[in-house]
């Protein structure tokens, strides 16, 4: 066994093909190709086997990381679906989208001078590989049991959920207020990192297997939240959060200062085929633009990048601390780099000035001082450091709050937390509400793709669990009386 | 004057009833016991050849026992021997002069005399005791004549030995005139147990006979051997005279003198340790059910129980010897079968028959045994199949063959010499007193092989191939996958197990290799499903008698395994091979099925599985067991040879009993019912896959194993392209050799060669089982803790069936057992708390390792101590007031590691940490550069203040073990107590090489045991050896905590060792087979408090510091081990992660990526460990020391060592378990000696040697540097002559800074043992006479030539000049022997020069380096495992390619003038040291003498070699056919 591993001592790390910038710019396509199947062997026999898989540790969802890597080595990709399955519900999302380099690869043992392991990749060549033998089937439950689950919103936390509910024989419907299922798989992540027939193949797999989705379902508008409370045994709240944060700064009111999630989901139901007026009126499209994007998040390298490929005539980065200290990924910035983007670091904006649209956008340069409570270096505004950066697009990338819940649902009775999160108690994953669970960034606020699986699966468990147990007391209940 | 002061203070009947309390308090708590107890010794005999008898055969036997008191040892009161004495004939004139002060006259009948042990002080007891002997006599029909009270002088006892002294009797009585001697002692025999049995059902204790008999008598007692005359001034007498006298000196490793266990026996006197004594018991017990003799008649039921129960194996050994010989086998026959020597028997030869059906009688009774014996006018010597006691002897012109441990114990001039010799392994020398005959080792056996047609009873046997080859070829049907894999599911197996454990075993035929310890719950401990098999700890030797290589010596080691019922013992007779014979006790799948057929109707099949849907699960599942028991005995009892038991019947309404439950009930249940020896067990089941499941298996008792699940496995991946380059059969193939090697291997950890003397040993500690299961289920076991029962188990299998059939699709969980995985078994080092604990090294923060410490606390139950808490309500101290950091730190140490595990920079910034905290870092096995035994210039010490002494002696040399404060003695590993080592060849990098004295790239071996360690008196010369090279420093004994390692530490402490260390099973490693990481040995707390409380109880505790060691990691487990009982505290694992090891678990793999633990350059340079990050660690540790001690209101870690009334247990572990209890680790016995530090008292002085006369002669050389010449008279009492003498050489000079000879000592007589051991460059050791075991041990450049004087008449190439083990571990030097060389000569040399004229068995072992000439035959298995240095070998007798273990070497004829050249340059050297006649010979005929020699050159280096080994580079001109 040990002969094809522990290669990381003679084998160097190599990634799936990457398209070279100035042609993976012309589409929105994923600019990562599949492993062959001998690299992926290669690559997955560098793995060092550790006594304690740092990987696995730091993996939200605690994948059985060594053991895929040494069943692909072996070429046993059957096994290592099944293994990878096991405790993800989206593998081959997972391996496109997560910030590996800050996660298992980055916690990877070789990683101090041999460069990780290329786990990302090889968890979605396996998948991959997975959907073209057909080993990938639907859920099939041994039993079907006669409770029913309502989940609301159809993120990566609400299908992770569904399935598992799924499984263990429940009925699954998925309510969403928009058109299509995946949250932000489908409109907030651009194409070029996750294609989007590989989310669309997730839902068909989850209607085949018996989930339904009830889609363009506004709770609070289509459908009060107490109908979907009373049609089902227990609801999970998996909405995600969508309210855009703002920037406090004169002139934040021009036209041509849109929100992030606008301009990228504009963008993908484009992709997608759909009619997008704000879009084809150039409001919503970079093209031939001097483009300017705030913020150092994964969504800032969302909207940069699809910048480029709308063909603007510039885009540059605007982040108020420096490379080492951005949250997003620096395999991203890396790529976005390639593709053309501009980075200005230690930069903040302090105006934006035109007269209705917006023209440029004035920054003040940052000096990170000392650490605060929380470790990080806490920015400071260099004195007379204003600059002008042209700008006709300005993508406020700021991040994203929730929504006020207790309004949306009408239900002054579910509790939120100072920053709008739903309030659960992270045993149970109830809300304040009984039998109403949470799951997602609505209850740890906007985070990753990753958690939000980890998230929808322990809310199953625990929905299974409460639902088996109320059972039982209903039966003891009944009994004695 | 110290003694009387001693005695003045010593009260004995308080002692007594003191020593009575503790003894019982330690044994029910399961920590003592005279089980434990063993002993090893001189041991010899001296016989008139002509079986006349005479006074000088005495005299002689007790000179030799005033020559062997360096093998005995002497307790703390300086004055208690552990016992000696002497068998003789009985002086009929002596006795008549007494009968006559009686008052009656010689009645002319046969005298015979009882000696007789009486209880002392109870008088009543006594006189009951004297009426029971006379009315046995007299019932057998004899007159007494009285009784003698027999003269001692008490003056010569300690006052142990006075206190407990009996009263000391003769019976003197009259046999019928026409009786004959045999049968007379027959019936004395008889009357013996009847004695003994009538005064146990009295509950007399303190009675015992030493003999009863009509012809010998014997005189022993807890007296220093020296002192035998002064005791018994009776042997003074010179009318005292005797044909023969066996004598032995005793060395025990307890301390409470037993009169009784002090030998020679009443047929033997025994020097050894029988290892395979736990099974020889139980089958003897078993055995006793079908004993029946002519010869006895009824009486033979007064002869049960053979072996009285309390009794040694030293004991129990001459009891059926006793028996035997009594039953009509004479001696030398008695000895071929219960000692016998390692013989392929299923070879053609007419020896391979005998033994074969010696065999088939009896198991061997196995281990190290030097054994003197008398009975029916035989008087032997004998040896054991290893030969791994000396035994010497000369043939004197006046008739005399004397005998023993050492030669010289009896001067005898050369020129009376006829023969010195020695017995090799196996052999025997006897005289037959009768016929006034010396018999040597072949007439004997060839007497043997004539007395029948052993081989026409032998083919009665049949063979399982046979059997195999005539079945019809029709195996059981596949198992369906889902199937397969739910039964695998219910048995607990992971994936992990099925790659990590399954598939090296069936890809490569090896059990899988790991690395680091096990930081794993203990299985009772453990929240998860964990086979019973977990629940047993594997026991291994260790100080009292060696383990045995399985790989290099595996001709002395057999798993044939006989299958059919066990005949009478006493018979001999042809009916007694009706067998069928198996290779191994491993069956594959179709094996079981054709020998399923082929045994028809005399085999039973059970079925072991119980019904899971009845209401109360648990009643089901112990009325199966209940059941499978039944109808094991009902089958038996009509007629069935052959029980099988299965669990294939395994459904989703049936669960498999745990087969080794299943096992342990019906062999114990047909054990009590006296039917075991009446059919075989054999199991088929579905959960054994490790090599561990196999060995509990046949532990307790199963004959054959059938493990079809995992063979179904293999099945399923070879189907699936995983086991590629193999067939089906050949996987299978792997999987049993893999299998097959790893019982040999848990064998040999016990020194254990024969399979079938394993079998039903139990030679396994229960951690964890409820102490009354195993005491239905396991009977022979002990249980301290008890725990888990029938209960918890029934529910744990029910549940795991429930699991297993629950979903249609069940898979195996991923594991985590071996490496942590989220969803598997909990591990002590965890991510988070890996990360923790270096996060607090690295900041220096206390507020992290706080932290970090509390992590660790809340993690769940992983080791006994976190049952444990300390009490509170003390009042509480402020902690300013509490000893400081610096000297808590002082108290730690950072274990032995070595330096080929670690990388440089890991194992020399240990050690700079430990100089700068004054603490001790430990250098581990393999040497250190001697560049750091100078500071650094930065005022750093980069030398570790402990030197490990270890099998390989890797680095070992003088100027090593003069570099530091203390050298430890590693006797065993906790992750793989009882096995050697190997360094791989990529490993081995120039500087490793330099420091091994070998040659890089190749393998470096380390053998399990020590060489010159195979015996507890061993043990002490080693001391004693190592007292002498380094006169300050002390000497640390490592041991790993095992059942009764508090018996072997007392003996490791009168060995005068300063420091003992007890490691627990969790001890890391750089490389161990998985099974010995995950199953052998005990936590440490319970050894710690085992060795605490057996020393306190001894007056042993003030005299060596304790340590302990293996998975400490917070201040809190230093306290907890304090209160235990230790005084220092080792830390090695943790210290590994504050350098920056993470555990990756790949040591073996040379890949860690953080530089911790590999030799690669690149890998090297990732090291980011830095003294500081260590030094913090330590403060950290003894910081929380300190608070823990203000909190519970103590200043100092003295206070609270062994205060175990400080500690209580808190949890009782999970609810299933019936009880867990600590109890027996917290219990504390009274008085003693604890609360006196040996810390702060400099080491116990050994007695000086020669060498403190030569030192003082030497003054000038020493001084001044002028040569000089020394001349003396040596006796053999005289050890490790030269070896002080090196260490002031070193010191002074350093290694090479004196020309050779420079300190030239000429020696006359017979040297004692070690003589020039570590001896250095600039000394010359020329001794005239012979030598003892161990010359030249750790030889360092120094010179030793050894050779008759120019007086002697026989001829000194056919005699034995120097002992067993000569030049052990050498690193440089030369040695000249005009003679033969005994036993394991030159084993692990690296780089001396020897020649000698012969030598025994295994020579050149294990060697690394240097250049070995051997002018004459050598004894078997030459160069097993020699990866380094050529030898020669002149082989007159074309003997010696049959000899030789060709694994790993090259041997051609000599065809190179290079070598040709050098080999005669090394033969004239030799004849100008040593005036060889033999040499001079060689070199007149050299032209004709030249072909007959061999060149043995390692394989691997033949490469390397400068020059090379044929002159013919055409290619492979050398081979000559052999």
């Amino acid at each position: 066994m040990t002969s094809k591993m522990l290669q990381f001592v003679s084998t160097g790390k190599a990634m799936p093909n990457k398209r070279k910038a100035e042609n993976r710019v012309a589409d929105f396509d994923e600019i990562y190709d599949e492993f062959d199947v001998t690299s992926a062997e290669q690559q997955a026999g560098r793995c060092s086997q550790c006594g304690v898989p740092f990987c696995q540790i730091n993996c939200p969802l605690h994948n059985n990381i060594p053991d895929w890597l040494m069943l692909t080595a072996e070429g046993r990709l059957e096994e290592a679906y099944r293994l990878s399955s096991q405790t993800n519900n989206m593998p081959e999302i997972c391996g496109r989208i997560c910030p590996q380099d800050r996660l298992c690869e980055g916690s990877c043992v070789i990683e101090k001078g041999f460069e990780s392991v290329t786990i990302g990749a090889v968890e979605k060549h396996i998948t991959e590989t997975a959907f073209e033998q057909g080993w990938v089937k639907p859920v099939s439950p041994s039993v079907e049991r006669a409770e029913s689950v309502g989940i609301i919103g159809a993120g990566p936390a609400g299908m992770a959920a569904a399935e598992m509910l799924r499984q263990k024989g429940y009925q699954v419907t998925i309510y969403d207020r928009y058109d299509r299922a995946g949250g932000l798989l489908i409109y907030g992540i651009p194409g070029f990192k996750l294609e989007k027939h590989v989310v669309e193949r997730r839902q068909k797999l989850l209607e085949d297997g018996g989930v339904t989705f009830k889609l363009n379902t506004d709770i609070g508008v289509d459908v009060s939240f107490e109908e979907i409370r009373a049609a089902h045994d227990a609801v999970l709240v998996a909405t995600g959060v969508y309210k855009a944060r703002d920037i406090a700064a004169p002139g934040v009111g021009l036209g041509g200062i849109v929100p992030a999630l606008d301009y990228l989901t504009a963008s993908n139901r484009k992709s997608l085929g759909d009619e997008v007026p704000l879009f084809d009126c150039g409001a919503l499209n970079a093209e031939g633009k001097d483009v300017v994007v705030i913020g150092g998040g994964d969504t800032a390298m969302d909207c940069v990048r699809t910048a480029i490929r709308q063909k603007a005539k510039s885009v540059s980065c605007l982040y108020r601390r420096d490379r080492a200290n951005m949250p997003g990924s620096q395999r991203e910035v890396a790529n976005a780099e390639e593709e053309g983007v501009e980075f200005k670091w230690l930069s903040a904006p302090q105006a934006f000035i035109g007269e209705t649209d917006v023209r440029a956008v004035q920054a003040q340069r940052i000096h990170l001082g000392q650490p605060d409570a929380t470790g990080r270096q806490v920015p400071q505004v260099i004195e007379g450091s204003s600059h002008e950066l042209p700008a006709d697009l300005v993508i406020k990338a700021l991040g994203f709050d929730p929504e006020d819940m207790p309004k949306m649902f009408g239900h002054d009775d579910l509790t939120v937390t100072k920053w709008g999160t739903l309030t659960i108690n992270w045993q149970t994953m109830m809300t304040s509400l009984p039998g109403v669970f949470a799951a997602g960034d609505i209850v740890r606020g906007a985070s990753l793709v990753v958690w939000g699986v980890r998230d929808g699966r322990d809310a199953a468990e625990q929905i299974d669990q409460w639902i088996v147990a109320g059972a039982t007391s209903a039966v003891a209940s009944a009994a004695s009386a | 004057m110290s003694n009387n002061h001693l005695k003045s203070v010593f009260e004995s009947s308080t002692y007594l009833a003191r020593r009575k309390r503790n003894e019982a308090l330690l044994s029910d708590a399961g920590v003592y016991g005279p089980a434990f107890e063993h002993d090893a010794c001189g041991v010899g005999f001296v016989a008139s050849i002509d079986g006349k008898p005479r006074r000088a055969v005495v005299d002689a036997a007790i000179e030799a026992l005033q020559a062997i008191w360096h093998r005995g040892a002497v307790d703390a009161d300086g004055m208690t021997g552990d016992g000696a004495g002497i068998h003789i004939e009985i002086p009929r004139d002596f006795f008549i002069e007494h009968i006559a002060r009686t008052g009656h006259d010689d009645d002319g009948g046969r005298l015979a005399v009882g000696m007789v042990f009486l209880p002392r002080t109870d008088f009543d007891a006594q006189e009951r005791c004297r009426c029971i002997v006379e009315q046995e006599i007299l019932a057998d029909g004899h007159s007494i004549y009285g009784w003698r009270q027999v003269p001692v002088d008490v003056t010569a006892l300690g006052d142990k030995a006075s206190a407990t002294r009996p009263e000391i009797e003769q019976i003197m009585f009259s046999m019928p005139a026409d009786l004959s001697e045999a049968d007379a002692e027959r019936s004395l025999y008889v009357v013996r147990r009847r004695i003994e049995k009538a005064v146990i059902a009295e509950l007399i204790s303190d009675f015992y006979i030493c003999s009863l008999s009509s012809r010998s008598i014997i005189y022993k007692g807890m007296f220093l051997a020296e002192q035998v005359t002064a005791f018994f001034p009776d042997l003074n007498d010179q009318r005292f005279v005797s044909s023969f006298a066996v004598y032995h000196q005793r060395y025990s490793t307890n301390t409470m003198p037993t009169w009784k266990l002090a030998q020679p026996f009443r047929v033997l006197a025994h020097n050894g340790e029988i290892n395979t004594i736990r099974g020889n018991q139980n089958w003897m017990t078993c055995h006793e059910d079908r004993m029946a003799s002519d010869m006895f008649g009824d009486a033979v039921e007064d002869l049960k129980p053979v072996i009285a129960k309390g009794s040694s194996d030293s004991a129990a050994l001459d009891a059926v010897f006793e028996l035997m010989c009594h039953g009509g086998r004479d001696l030398p026959m008695v000895k071929t079968m219960m000692i016998p020597e390692a013989v392929d028997v299923s070879a053609d030869s007419d020896l391979a028959k005998l033994y074969a059906y010696c065999n088939a009688v009896m198991e061997p009774w196995d281990g190290p045994a030097a054994i003197a014996a008398y009975a029916n006018d035989w008087v032997i010597g004998g040896m054991d199949r290893n030969g791994l006691r000396p035994m010497r002897y000369t043939v004197t012109s006046d008739g005399l063959l004397i005998a023993g441990s050492e030669t010289g114990m009896v001067v005898v001039p050369d020129t009376r010499v006829v023969e010195r010799g020695r017995l090799g392994p196996g052999e025997m020398i006897g005289v037959n007193l009768a016929s006034g005959e010396l018999l040597k080792d072949r007439d004997l056996k060839q007497a043997m092989i004539k007395r029948r047609d052993w081989g026409k009873w032998i083919g009665r046997s049949r063979q399982m191939d046979s059997i195999l080859a005539k079945s019809s070829g029709k195996t059981p049907d596949r198992i369906p996958a889902a199937d397969a894999r739910r039964r695998q599911f219910m048995a607990g197996w992971t994936m992990e197990d099925m790659e990590l454990i399954l598939q090296p075993m069936a890809e490569t035929g090896k059990e899988a290799v790991g690395s680091m310890g096990d930081d794993t719950p203990l299985a009772v401990l453990s929240n998860r499903y964990r086979g019973l098999h977990h629940f047993f700890r594997q026991n291994f030797s260790q100080v009292t008698n060696p383990p045995i290589d399985s790989l290099r010596e595996r001709h002395v080691m057999t798993l044939r395994t006989r299958l059919g019922n066990l005949g009478n013992i006493l018979d001999e007779a042809a009916e007694q091979c009706d067998h069928l014979l198996l290779q191994s006790p491993m069956l594959t799948v179709p094996e079981w099925a054709a020998m399923s057929a082929y045994l028809g109707k005399s085999a039973a099949l059970i079925d072991c599985t119980f019904d899971v849907d009845v209401e109360d699960g648990s009643d089901s599942f112990t009325e199966a067991l209940g059941r499978i028991a039944m109808e094991a005995e009902e089958a038996v009892r009509s007629g069935c040879e052959h029980v099988m038991l299965s669990d294939r019947a395994t459904s989703h309404t049936r669960a498999p009993l745990p087969m080794i439950l299943a096992t342990g009930a019906v062999h114990s249940h047909l054990v009590r019912q006296q039917l075991r020896t009446f059919a075989s067990v054999n199991v088929a089941t579905g959960e054994c896959l490790d090599v561990h499941h196999f060995a509990v298996l046949i532990g307790v008792g199963a004959t054959t194993v059938n493990a079809y699940v995992a063979e179904e496995a293999i099945a399923e991946r070879h189907e699936r392209g995983l086991l590629p380059k193999l067939t089906l059969p050949e996987a299978v193939a792997n999987y049993r050799k893999a299998v097959e090697d790893g019982l040999l291997k848990i064998m040999s950890k016990m020194g254990i060669s024969v399979l079938s003397s394993y079998r039903g040993g139990y030679n396994f500690e229960a951690l964890g089982l409820s102490r009354s299961l195993v005491a239905q289920f396991f009977p022979p076991m002990t249980s301290r803790v008890s725990g888990l029962g029938l209960t918890g188990i029934a529910a744990r299998v029910t549940e795991m069936h429930h699991e297993a059939y629950a979903s249609e699709d069940i898979y195996l969980p991923v594991g985590g057992f071996f490496r942590y995985r989220r969803s598997g078994e909990r591990h002590a080092f965890d991510g988070q708390i890996i990360h923790a604990m270096q996060n607090a090294c690295d900041t220096g923060s206390y507020e992290s390792w706080k932290k970090y410490s509390r992590m660790v606390n809340e993690q769940g139950p992983v080791n006994l101590r976190d049952l444990l808490d300390f009490k509170t309500g003390g009042t509480s101290v402020a902690i300013e007031n509490v000893q400081s950091i610096t000297s808590i730190r002082q108290r730690l140490v950072s274990p032995g590691i070595s330096l080929g595990a670690l990388s440089p920079e890991a194992h020399e910034t240990l050690s700079v940490a430990m100089n700068r905290i004054g603490a001790k870092s430990d250098s581990g096995e393999g040497g250190e550069d001697p560049a750091r035994f100078r500071l650094r210039e930065n005022g750093d010490n980069a030398s570790s203040a402990i030197k490990q002494i270890a099998s390989g002696r890797f680095g070992v040399t003088a100027e090593y073990l003069n570099n530091c404060k203390e050298i430890e003695i590693k006797v065993a590993q906790g992750a793989k107590p009882g096995e050697g080592g190997q360094l791989p060849g990529i490993k081995v990098n120039a500087l490793i090489a330099r420091l091994r004295h070998s040659t890089p790239g190749v393998t470096l071996i380390s053998p399990p045991p020590h060489h010159d360690i195979y015996s507890i008196e061993d043990l002490a010369q080693l001391i004693y050896d190592l007292k002498q090279i380094n006169p300050d420093a002390k000497v640390c004994v490592k041991l790993v905590a095992s059942t009764g390692i508090g018996t072997i530490a007392a003996g490791v402490a009168k060995a005068k060792a300063d420091t003992i260390l007890v490691s627990g099973h969790g001890g890391g490693t750089g490389a161990s087979p998985q099974s010995s990481i995950k199953h052998a040995g005990l936590p440490w707390e319970m050894g710690l408090s085992e060795v605490h409380q057996v020393l306190t109880m001894n007056d042993l505790r003030s005299k060596v510091v304790l340590r302990t060691d293996g998975g400490l990691k917070t201040g809190r487990d230093v306290v907890m081990a304090a209160m235990l009982g230790a005084d220092e505290y080792g830390i090695g694992t943790s210290a590994l992660i504050a350098m920056g090891c993470i555990m990756v678990r790949q040591c073996h793999s040379n890949t860690c990526p953080v530089g911790v633990c590999t030799q690669r350059d690149d890998l090297r340079a990732k090291f980011e460990g830095t003294p500081e990050k260590v030094v913090q660690l330590f403060t950290h540790i003894a910081e929380e020391v300190r608070e823990i001690l203000a909190s519970l209101g103590f200043t100092s870690l003295e206070q609270i060592i062994g205060r175990t009334d400080l500690l209580s247990q808190v949890s009782r572990g999970d609810a299933a378990l019936d009880d867990l209890d600590l109890n027996p680790i917290l219990v504390q016995v009274e008085g003693g000696d604890a609360g006196v530090s040996a810390r702060d008292m400099p080491r116990t002085e050994v007695p000086d040697t020669l060498d403190a006369l030569m030192v003082e002669d030497a003054s000038t050389a020493l001084e001044h540097g002028a040569k000089m010449q020394l001349s003396y008279n040596v006796e053999n009492t005289q050890r490790a002559i030269g070896t002080r003498l090196s260490s002031h050489i070193v010191r002074r000079f350093g290694m090479t800074g004196l020309r050779e000879d420079h300190i030239s000592v000429r020696l006359r007589g017979s040297a004692g043992q070690s003589m020039g051991a570590f001896a250095t460059q600039g000394l010359r050791l020329d001794v005239i006479g012979d030598a003892n075991d161990y010359v030249g041990k750790g030889l360092s450049g120094g010179t030793i030539v050894v050779r008759p004087s120019a007086a002697a008449s026989f001829i000194a190439h056919e005699n034995t000049i120097i002992g067993n083990t000569v030049l052990y571990g050498a690193t440089s030097g030369k040695l000249f022997a005009a003679g033969q060389a005994g036993e394991r000569f030159c084993v692990r040399n690296s780089g001396a020069t020897a020649i000698v004229e012969g030598a025994g068995t295994n020579a050149c072992e294990y060697m690394t380096g240097g250049t070995v000439v051997i002018l004459g035959e050598v004894g078997n298995n030459f160069g097993a495992g020699m990866t380094g240095g050529m030898a020669f070998i002149y082989d007159a007798a074309g003997s010696f390619i049959d000899c030789a273990n060709p694994d790993s070497l090259e041997i051609n004829r000599i065809s190179s003038a290079h070598w040709a050249a050098k080999l005669k340059a090394l033969v004239i050297e030799h004849q100008r040291q040593t005036d060889s006649a033999l040499a001079s010979r060689l070199l007149n005929e050299w032209d004709t003498e030249l072909p007959k020699f061999w060149q043995v050159v390692p394989t691997e280096i033949v490469p390397m070699l400068e020059h090379p080994i044929s002159d013919d580079h055409t290619g492979d001109g050398a081979a000559e056919s052999a």
